[in-house]
């Protein structure tokens, strides 16, 4: 089975962390992105990914050979000269998607965590024998997003609401696909949006199904709902590989220590904390809430909460880094300093606090 | 008459791209040193100088860059400009003077007489030719160029002490806290070949001294008292303050413009100044709105031969448009840099801004900066691939790279 990956632009609102790499490969739960859809797609047997890009191909590929060897998955990238929209690149993929064998393939939204239920899905798409599938999930507040109006007991999908005024339905499109190629058919190659004029088209045919993903979900394409995100998939993991979380009196709830990380003596680590390879965590250092990337150094009594931490940057004895503060690659906050939400561009040291929430180039 | 033995070297330092972050959004696209400043990459304008100088034998331009980051252009300029510059990546960091010394080899390869240093951030006319005279009429080993500042801003700076007669250094001090001298060091100047033999005695002093202080870790986190590798020799603090007073260094005045090129904002002043410039020295550069085909110009005014301009837009003053760039009708430009392929639509106005690469301003729309180049949000920045959509109002605000403003925004940093 193939599967295609809408990776999309410039993951903006993910910067300072994306000015140093393209979103896919930004770190979450201490491993790329989008190596958690990969090898969810690997384990259900999917052979090839293609990956829809428009940016910065050179450093995915690079990325990707590495990983094509270690997952035995064939890795490929399909490239937007211009921008497509969300159906689009589905067009521009057809070759790559299309095996002859009559298979569907998956499409994913990039930014998306979730438990990736795969194998459910293809049954139920099996089972319906419809042309699509999508996966929904429930939220509190609908009238955000595109509500997915649907029949309860069969799953087949009647309409799509963007933002309704008026409640309508609680499940929104999770950006988790199931298509037979024959949707190929009916998506031209310039910008559309899968949403607004695929879909449609296949509910009115009485062929497109939802299935409502079982737990957690959450697009993690920025900051706060990245921090969000972390949670409920450290959760997830408690239920699921619980012996992957850390234990011990130093640990707090739902810890995820990297093997080759280091953690001092008398410090106290979580609710909700990944610490990734390389890691130093000096004594006596409080983290909840927070990720600590690759190859950071924590100093001394330091406290950090609600925070990401950008590879090998390092946090000062003391000081205190709370409130969505974003610190970019390569940034060293000085000793004794505070910073209540500082968004931090790569390169720089923090040599006086900021006492609210304020970006540093 | 230049006789053979009277070859010049200059050498450019044009830094590196970690350490100076002073200078995003737009060092995020571009090196510093490749930014246009009237239509001409900031380090075109020494280099330019330098050809004034007679007898120049070679131009070095020594940084932190990666080689290829320069390759195009080093090329470039030598073909366009009839003289060798080669372009020399530092490969750690050891102070302007240690690295001045660390390619002596290559700087001494012509046997030149003199050797001029430039920092390729400074805005100034690179009075060079007359520099160098004065310079061999003082017969010292090196003369600095420094211009008179007020005396609030004079800390900001090197200050200088010099003798009002003989115009030798007397003093030199750096950043200092209490006032010195209005006098400050423009980080231009000229040494003779004795200079590297006065780099290398420091490194012997340094080797020469046990180096056995013993500092507190509070102290030993405190950059100002960092123990400085050996070899790391600051040409300001390490060689001209040592030797001021002993009739080895010289000063030459210079009472036109001058200004360091930090941050963006300065780089939109610094247009400015060379445009006005340009009025004595290369005026068929500037655009003349004599035409009444072409688009009304006021000021200083630079459009590249590619860029289009619609007749009733109107430019100027202190506008700089680079290759490529569509100003649509009725458009009005006053105090910007327009890089290239930017599109402005119909009707739109853009006042003290920068518009970074390929970024397109909406018709009606308004980009403007209060003005102040030294604030941080006192010019409005755009950087590549910006849309500002139609009568979108952006003011002192700067915007980073692949964004798309669909409503208006007051001093906001948009990452």
């Amino acid at each position: 089975m193939k599967a295609l990956i809408l990776v999309g632009g410039f993951g903006t609102r993910l910067r300072p962390l994306t000015l140093s790499v393209p979103k896919p490969l930004v770190d979450f739960a201490n491993k790329p992105m989008i190596l958690h859809q990969i090898e969810a797609l690997k384990d259900v047997g999917v052979t090839e990914v293609v990956l829809a890009i428009n940016y910065q191909p050179e450093v995915m590929l690079n990325f990707l050979k590495e990983f094509e060897t270690k997952l035995g998955i064939k890795i490929t990238c399909s490239q937007e000269t211009e921008p497509l929209g969300t159906a689009g690149p589905l067009a521009l993929a057809r070759d790559q998607l299309i095996d002859g064998s009559g298979d569907p393939f998956f499409v994913l939204n990039s930014d998306v965590i979730s438990e990736y239920p795969f194998e459910e899905l293809i049954q139920f798409h099996k089972s319906h024998g419809g042309e699509g599938t999508i996966m929904v999930t429930k939220v509190d507040e609908p009238s955000k997003y595109g509500v997915v109006v649907m029949e309860e007991e069969t799953g087949k999908v009647e309409r799509f609401v963007e933002k309704p005024k008026m409640f309508v339905g609680n499940k929104i499109n999770a950006g988790i696909y199931l298509l037979n190629p024959s949707v190929l058919d009916r998506i031209q190659l310039r910008p559309t949006s899968i949403e607004k004029e695929v879909f449609p088209q296949i509910a009115a045919d009485q062929r497109l199904f939802a299935m409502v993903l079982p737990g957690f979900w959450m697009d993690i394409g920025q900051p706060r709902d990245y921090i969000t995100g972390l949670r409920l998939y450290l959760t997830s993991l408690r239920k699921k590989s619980p012996s992957k979380l850390s234990t011990g009196s130093h640990i707090v709830g739902n810890v995820l220590v990297h093997e080759s990380a280091v953690i001092g003596e008398g410090c106290l680590l979580g609710p909700d904390v990944a610490i990734g390879p390389g890691c130093v965590v000096e004594c006596g250092v409080r983290l909840s809430r927070c990720t600590v990337m690759r190859g950071v150094r924590i100093k001394k009594h330091a406290c950090i909460s609600n925070s990401i931490i950008g590879w090998h940057s390092t946090v000062g004895q003391w000081a205190r880094v709370e409130n969505m503060t974003i610190l970019g690659e390569d940034v060293h906050v000085c000793d004794e300093i505070y910073s209540n939400g500082g968004v931090v561009l790569p390169h720089k040291e923090i040599k006086s606090s900021i006492l609210k929430p304020e970006i540093v180039m | 008459m230049g006789s053979t033995d009277e070859r010049v070297v200059a050498v450019i330092m044009v830094g590196g791209p970690t350490k100076g972050t002073r200078f995003r959004p737009l060092s995020l696209n571009v090196p510093k040193p490749l930014f246009p400043l009237a239509g001409q990459p900031m380090v075109h304008h020494p280099i330019s100088a330098c050809r004034r100088i007679p007898n120049l034998a070679q131009i070095y331009l020594i940084g932190f860059y990666e080689e290829r980051e320069f390759a195009l252009y080093v090329s470039s300029i030598s073909n366009e400009l009839r003289v060798p510059v080669r372009y020399l990546r530092e490969e750690k960091p050891r102070g302007s003077a240690g690295g001045l010394y660390s390619f002596r080899d290559y700087i001494l390869e012509d046997n030149p007489s003199h050797i001029f240093l430039l920092n390729c951030d400074v805005c100034c006319s690179f009075p060079l030719p007359e520099m160098l005279d004065a310079h061999k009429i003082y017969g010292g080993m090196g003369t600095v160029l420094v211009i008179k500042v007020s005396a609030e801003s004079a800390h900001q700076f090197g200050e200088l002490v010099a003798d009002p007669i003989t115009k030798e250094l007397l003093h030199y001090t750096e950043k200092p806290e209490t006032f010195v001298s209005e006098l400050i060091n423009c980080g231009v100047y000229v040494f003779t070949p004795a200079i590297f033999a006065a780099i290398q005695d420091v490194f012997m002093q340094r080797r020469g001294k046990a180096e056995l202080r013993r500092v507190t870790s509070f102290e030993a986190l405190q950059s100002a008292t960092k123990s400085i590798p050996a070899d790391y020799v600051r040409l300001d603090q390490d060689i001209l303050s040592p030797l001021a007073g002993k009739k080895e260094l010289y000063t030459y005045e210079t009472l036109d413009f001058w200004e360091q090129i930090k941050t963006p904002g300065m780089s939109l002043k610094c247009s400015a100044l060379y445009l006005h410039q340009f009025r004595y020295t290369s005026p068929h550069l500037l655009a003349s709105g004599n035409n009444t085909k072409r688009a009304a110009i006021t000021g200083d005014v630079y459009i590249h031969p590619s860029a289009k301009v619609h007749p009733t837009a109107k430019i100027g003053p202190n506008v700089s448009i680079s290759a490529n760039a569509r100003i649509g009708a009725g458009a009005r430009l006053i105090s910007c840099i327009i890089l290239d392929d930017v599109e402005i639509l119909e009707n739109a106005v853009v006042i003290h801004a920068i518009v970074g690469w390929k970024s397109s301003v909406g018709k009606w729309s308004r980009v403007q900066g209060g003005g102040d180049y030294n604030a941080k949000l006192g010019v409005t920045i755009l950087g590549e691939s910006v849309a500002v959509e139609d009568e979108v109002v952006v003011i002192n605000s700067i915007v980073l790279p692949n964004k798309t403003l669909n409503g208006s925004v007051q001093e906001e940093i948009i990452l």
